[in-house]
């Protein structure tokens, strides 16, 4: 089979399901999204199981792509299947639900063309078109906070971004292409651009990863969209702006310049989760406090790219990995916010006496992306600070068992806490008077329980079953 | 050649320092009105420009860049943000940093000193082409702009201001490869054409909320 049609479908499948969405008859709108992200899984199956590698027309392909590319598709499905339980409860949304739908499916989209793209300039432009297609999905509950989210969110983006489109600039003048395939296959000039260029894209893509000092936006953003596209920022966007600058630092690959820039990452990705592991612990707010652990885990994999060898492989790995427990924390996040209408943990307690199935659902996803075992998350990590202590780093080994330690702490303490402490209207009132804030179980929506559930259960898999799988796929991330 | 190389020199020499002094004029700013009237002007100013660059160097793309630059940049996205102005007639003052603009202003120009300090030890030898000192000193004040700033749209020419200074160091560094450039162009009208309705959403919903609603977005 010709493997670059298999490109234009997984492409085509959400571009479409975009057009379809806009059709003004009820139900049109999650129908033709859902089949388009059906298919877009699909397509990115057969792509992973095909081990399609090099250059097929406009795209490229190796295992970083194949394993980008079947993330993003499945959370964008997942995402899609639980819209249509979330977002109608949504009284007075920013935009008409068939532009909810129509904009998510583009959103896909553009995350699909950066993983797929060969050339750096594309992928600059498609991670560019995720904010404009994303910024409504964040304002959607119209509230004074989420828009306030949306637009701190376009500009700190876009502002940063911006930094990454001098990096393309500077890849170009000193490479005279931008194609990924001649870049990656080819000898790279040296010079001091090529260092700079991945300077340039760590502020930029970083900034769009959530790599503090310049992640502000993302707590916000994260917090205040709907579950849905939390999930799918935390899941699939962050990973996608890490792959950007993955790309661009593997140009440095043998140059004299690679230690000191390896070193940077290293530095900004261990400062960024260790940042991210404090604050966690503190919040109030239970869908803040998974946006900290989504940069926390982006900090350990942009640790894990920038040490390579079986730490690169750990990093694509845990991508997948956080990417289906992250989404299943999210949803359940979700359930739980439909049920209270509140973020704050302190009005949000004894969830498991009312949500049986979310309650237990969002502690063991907060597990999973804490890393704690058999998860896939757990493996990823085992084998970034694997590849630390075989480099006899001992600061950075130290630093990582810190994080891991002190996230898994601060996180499943907190989770714990929300949802088997003691629900504060159960210790004041009668049960019978206790309400709609009270400890009366409620029937959930399967829906709103099976999605977190088939995530989560993929989470375990990885870590129990799939591992060879992936690292068969992960070889040769590394140039 | 119609015109010799020097005058051409001279004139895209005098175009840089215009826009330099575009960029000191928006921070010396405290109304959003005129913000948004000196970025298109400085859009205008670097449309001019790139028709210069592609004078001295030949290259079509330039042309084509300068076109786009001008009818996107300079006139339809500042159009729109006007129309924002004129429909919420409250937001026409920057609040807050009003008696700080003196200050920033003096801030800018010790910034455009030290840049262009910065750029002559750091990053000369590697371009060899002294006019990216002018784009690398207009990323450093509209990040000072946007910073700066509370008003949505001020910080939107901020923004606008930041992509003037890379469209400007890519044609000086690179002029071959102004299609993705153009595509950035397009892809900024649409970023505009969105937040301009997030804008709207903003100040319809600002109208009934008191600012401790922000606080949650703490922490």
């Amino acid at each position: 089979m010709d493997e670059s049609i298999l490109f234009v479908v997984l492409l085509a499948a959400p571009a479409a399901g975009a057009a379809i969405s806009l059709v003004p008859r009820d139900g049109v709108e999650i129908l033709a999204s859902l089949l388009s992200s059906a298919a877009a899984v699909l397509v990115s199956l057969l792509l992973f199981t095909s081990n399609a590698s090099g250059t097929f027309g406009f795209f490229y392909s190796d295992g970083l792509t194949r394993i980008m590319a079947i993330t993003i598709s499945s959370v964008f499905f997942t995402s899609v299947a639980y819209s249509w339980f979330y977002v109608r409860r949504i009284n007075e949304p920013l935009i008409r639900f068939r532009w909810y739908y129509s904009l998510l499916d583009l959103f896909a989209f553009t995350m699909l063309l950066a993983v797929t793209v060969n050339d750096l300039g594309f992928v600059w432009i498609a991670i560019e078109a995720t904010t404009v297609t994303s910024a409504l999905l964040v304002a959607l509950e119209r509230e004074r906070t989420s828009v306030e989210a949306a637009w701190r969110y376009t500009l700190i983006v876009s502002a940063g971004l911006v930094a990454s489109l001098l990096s393309v600039i500077f890849v170009y003048f000193s490479q005279g292409t931008l194609l990924i395939s001649v870049l990656t296959g080819g000898q790279i000039q040296a010079g001091l651009l090529v260092p700079l260029a991945v300077g340039f894209a760590l502020v930029g893509y970083g900034t769009k990863a959530g790599i503090a000092p310049m992640h502000a936006w993302l707590p916000d953003a994260h917090s205040e969209a709907p579950s849905p596209v939390s999930a799918m920022f935390s899941g699939i966007l962050l990973p996608t702006s890490i792959y950007a600058l993955v790309r661009t630092f593997n140009l440095l690959q043998g140059l004299a310049s690679f230690e000191v820039m390896q070193n940077l990452l290293i530095g900004f990705g261990i400062f960024t989760a260790l940042l991210a592991a404090v604050i966690m612990g503190y919040q109030r707010n239970y869908k803040r406090m998974l946006a900290y652990s989504s940069m926390e885990n982006m900090g350990i994999i942009l640790v894990g790219f920038a040490l390579g060898g079986v730490g690169a492989i750990g990093a694509a790995i845990q991508i997948v990995a956080h990417a289906f427990a992250k989404s299943s924390a999210f949803y359940g996040a979700g359930n739980i916010l439909v049920a209270y209408e509140s973020k704050s943990m302190a009005e949000v307690q004894g969830v498991v006496s009312r949500l049986k199935y979310s309650g237990y659902l969002f502690t063991l996803s907060c597990l999973a992306v804490t890393g704690a075992p058999p998860f896939g998350v757990f493996v990823g990590e085992f084998m970034i600070i694997a590849q630390a202590m075989s480099t006899g780093n001992l600061t950075l080994t130290l630093l990582l068992a810190g994080v891991y330690t002190y996230g898994f702490i601060g996180l499943n303490r907190q989770s714990v806490r929300m949802i088997f402490g003691a629900s504060p209207s159960s210790m004041d009132t009668p049960e019978e008077e206790s309400g709609k804030s009270g400890k009366i179980p409620e029937r959930e929506n399967w829906v709103s329980v099976a999605i977190p559930l088939a995530n989560l259960l993929v989470a375990l898999l990885i870590g129990v079953y799939m591992i060879p799988l992936l690292l068969q796929a992960a070889q040769g991330i590394v140039p | 050649m119609i015109f010799s190389a020097s005058l051409l020199e001279e004139v895209a020499g005098l175009l840089g320092i215009l826009v330099i002094l575009s960029a000191l004029y928006l921070q010396s700013q405290t109304f959003v009105d005129p913000t948004i009237r000196a970025v298109a002007a400085q859009s205008l100013l670097l449309g001019g420009l790139f028709v210069v660059l592609f004078l001295e160097s030949g290259v079509v793309d330039l042309l084509y860049l300068a076109v786009i630059t001008a009818a996107v940049r300079g006139i339809l996205i500042p159009m729109v943000m006007l129309y924002q102005v004129r429909r919420f007639k409250h937001s026409l003052r920057e609040t807050g940093t009003g008696q700080r603009v003196p200050s920033l202003v003096i801030v800018g120009v010790v910034m455009v000193i030290g840049g262009y300090a910065l750029f002559k030890t750091a990053l000369l030898p590697t371009l060899s082409n002294p006019s990216v000192s002018v784009p690398f000193v207009l990323i450093l004040l509209s990040f000072l702009l946007i910073v700066t700033r509370r008003n949505a749209l001020s910080q939107m020419s901020g923004f606008l201001e930041e992509e003037n200074a890379v469209l400007y160091a890519g044609a000086l560094i690179a002029p071959t490869i102004p299609l993705l450039i153009e595509f950035a162009v397009v892809l900024d009208v649409l970023g505009v054409v969105l937040v301009g309705v997030i804008l709207s959403a903003t100040r319809d919903v600002l109208r009934t909320l008191e600012e401790p609603e922000l606080e949650q977005l703490s922490g």
